[in-house]
């Protein structure tokens, strides 16, 4: 059993945020000078793990030369009935705040990226070695994760080996980023909303989903959840999701009353996946714009780069005069380009086969979210260059859309 | 707690070489984050120290990325820029430096300059002084930096523009909702006694506390030499003037 008494230095919230500069560093693992470093947390089962083990592979805290940079591999086995494979992460993730709460360790980062510090003061109070801060992990992880049965730590400093391990590693991490961006709104109760923009735009209000990222294409789902947390009075806060009014369109109560409330009373319907009736609104920021065609009943989307006239003979800066200001304009949507993955992407209208047009860069760049029996059909500016070329190009190649195909839900 | 200091002014007025001596004259008392948040000057030059990495970068660096959608979904864009602003910081003796570097270019940057903000305000509470050098528009302050100084020292020479200059600078940070304590005008390169006509408007403006500073003749030569101006030796007027300016910021 581990006591906390054995410890050299103090274990508390009062170290968070406690920054170890180079002058006052006795040593450091990782960073941007260290050639390896990763941290990573696996679910064994219980024979597996032998309970309270510390295992150091390669030099010690005590071996390494003052102001040194090594790699570093922090695994963590654990073992419980409750525990499950998708608490990895979120058990992983717990590294950084257990190791701030350690009087003079720094930590930074996640995955292949951490970077610790140790400062000078504690290694001189005696924590010179991996094994009492492997200790002190074991008994913050035991101590407030009670799902955890058995746990073990082992430390690899020998470069090479880390270097072998890492391989590993970054194939877990990808499978883990495919899963969440499975994510989806059904999985969560909170969306994100961001008011950034309402010194431009002053009833507009985004709101960011799993499947919704922002209009400027810089806060998505996770960056919402994170900088609510962080920041609770800011700009970007929570929106409780509520009840789902329609499924297709993506109406949610929760985002009726936030858009009422933070436009001012403006708007109080938003369909989050539809350009038609109560699109969302537009601030001044959006990426890119998805306009109505009403020639074909389709849309096209032009993105800020394409500086020449698109196939309806406006171009993106004159139709952003237009979309933008917060409000909501049907049949032109300012959005990020990153919501062309979305699965949910305009469902209410048909989603990516109601799209005929857009430039060739995009059309290149999100290739592999246009469906295939699709990207031969959509036009690009070296296609057509207006509506009648247009009309007439979708029927030979035989748009889904056009040719009725294409059921709305 | 830590103390905010801005150093503002007309470009040509030394500011920045200001700004180097009082931040090595701070550093003596306690840790200093200095913010190179000019991009036309080189305080790290002044200071004598190389910079690899800058804000703008690391900015551009993040859109890119996310564009390339090659940025993992589960690490947050504030814990990027969080642990590029720490591998960004020239860490010295006494201080560490973080340059903010190139200007944007088009696009929507309200999200990512927030977001440097929060970063560069959790990071400034870990030090007892942050200094920023800071162009004469005071746009990162509002944008990037920290929304309130304890104090705004404006830099201007013995003209009648670099004072009205100063006076807009006041001014402007009034009106951007930044909360500011003393503001303190130097007058920079004076040769006797500041004329009346200057002296007139100075009043007519009104600053909390005036330091004229001399031609300091040990200047030129460093400047020739290309030596930091942290090297300028004691009893050289400048340092005189920055020693008033830090017993003002109890310092």
């Amino acid at each position: 059993m581990v006591d906390m008494a054995d410890f050299h230095v103090d274990i508390g919230p009062q170290y968070e945020g406690e920054v170890v500069r180079k002058e006052d560093m006795h040593v450091e693992f990782g960073g941007p000078k260290a050639k390896a470093k990763f941290e990573l947390v696996t679910l064994k089962s219980m024979d597996e793990v032998e309970h309270e083990k510390v295992e150091i592979i390669g030099p010690d805290i005590k071996d390494m030369a003052e102001g040194s940079t090594s790699s570093i591999a922090l695994l963590v086995d654990i073992a419980g009935e409750e525990l499950e494979k998708d608490m990895e992460p979120v058990i992983e993730r717990r590294f950084h705040m257990y190791m701030n709460n350690i009087e003079g360790i720094y930590h930074m980062n996640q995955r292949n990226d951490i970077w610790i510090r140790l400062n000078k003061e504690s290694f001189k109070k005696g924590l010179n070695s991996l094994k009492e801060v492997g200790d002190m992990l074991i008994f913050l992880y035991t101590s407030e994760l009670m799902a955890i049965e058995k746990i073990s730590i082992t430390f690899v400093t020998d470069e090479a080996k880390v270097q072998e391990l890492l391989a590993d590693a970054m194939k877990i991490y990808a499978a883990r980023d495919e899963r969440l961006k499975g994510l989806k709104e059904e999985d969560v109760e909170e969306f994100y909303g961001c008011v950034l923009c309402q010194s431009f735009a002053p009833t507009h209000v985004c709101v960011v989903t799993p499947e919704r990222i922002a209009n400027c294409g810089a806060i998505n789902w996770f960056d919402g959840r994170a900088a609510y947390k962080l920041d609770p009075e800011g700009p970007i806060f929570g929106v409780e999701k509520g009840e789902c009014v329609d499924e297709v369109r993506g109406e949610y109560t929760g985002v009726n009353q936030n858009s009422m409330e933070r436009s001012l009373g403006e708007f109080d319907q938003v369909y989050l996946h539809s350009a038609f009736e109560h699109p969302h609104t537009s601030c001044g920021c959006f990426q890119s714009i998805c306009f109505y065609i009403p020639e074909v009943d389709a849309f096209g989307i032009v993105h800020r780069d394409f500086s020449g006239p698109t196939v309806i003979g406006e171009s993106f800066t004159r139709m952003a005069g237009t979309t933008s200001g917060g409000r909501q304009v049907e049949g032109s949507l300012g959005m990020a380009l990153e919501y062309l993955r979305s699965p949910k992407f305009i469902q209410g209208d048909g989603g990516m086969y109601r799209i005929v047009w857009m430039p060739k860069e995009v059309k290149e760049r999100y290739q592999e979210c246009i469906p295939a029996d699709l990207f031969d059909k959509i036009a690009t500016e070296d296609d057509v260059t207006n509506a009648d070329e247009l009309t007439a190009f979708l029927e030979k190649v035989g748009h889904p859309w056009v040719k009725g195909e294409v059921e709305l839900p | 707690m830590t103390t905010t200091i801005v150093v503002a002014g007309k470009g040509g007025t030394g500011k920045t070489t200001i700004s180097a001596l009082l931040i090595q004259l701070l550093s003596q008392k306690g840790v200093v984050l200095a913010i190179d948040a000019d991009p036309a000057t080189n305080l790290n030059l002044a200071l004598g120290v190389q910079v690899e990495e800058s804000v703008g970068k690391i900015r551009e660096d993040m859109s890119e990325a996310v564009s390339k959608g090659i940025l993992s979904p589960s690490i947050s864009k504030q814990e990027y820029l969080d642990s590029k602003i720490m591998a960004a910081l020239v860490e010295s003796k006494g201080f560490d430096l973080l340059a903010v570097g190139r200007p944007e270019g088009p696009g929507c940057y309200c999200a990512a300059n927030n977001m440097l903000r929060l970063s560069i305000d959790k990071l400034g509470k870990n030090y007892a002084y942050v200094v920023i050098d800071s162009e004469a528009g005071l746009e990162h302050i509002s944008r990037q930096t920290t929304r309130d100084v304890d104090f705004l020292v404006i830099v201007s020479d013995l003209t009648q523009r670099g004072v009205k200059t100063a006076g807009e600078i006041k001014r402007l940070i009034r009106e951007m909702r930044t909360q500011v304590g003393r503001i303190c005008l130097v007058i920079n390169r004076t040769s006797g006694d500041i004329p009346v006509e200057i002296n007139n408007l100075i009043e007519q403006i009104g600053f909390e506390q005036l330091i004229a500073i001399g031609q300091d003749p040990n200047l030129s030569d460093l400047e020739v030499r290309g030596v930091p101006a942290t090297q300028l030796p004691d009893g050289s007027p400048l340092r005189a003037g920055i020693a008033e300016l830090a017993r003002g910021i109890g310092g």
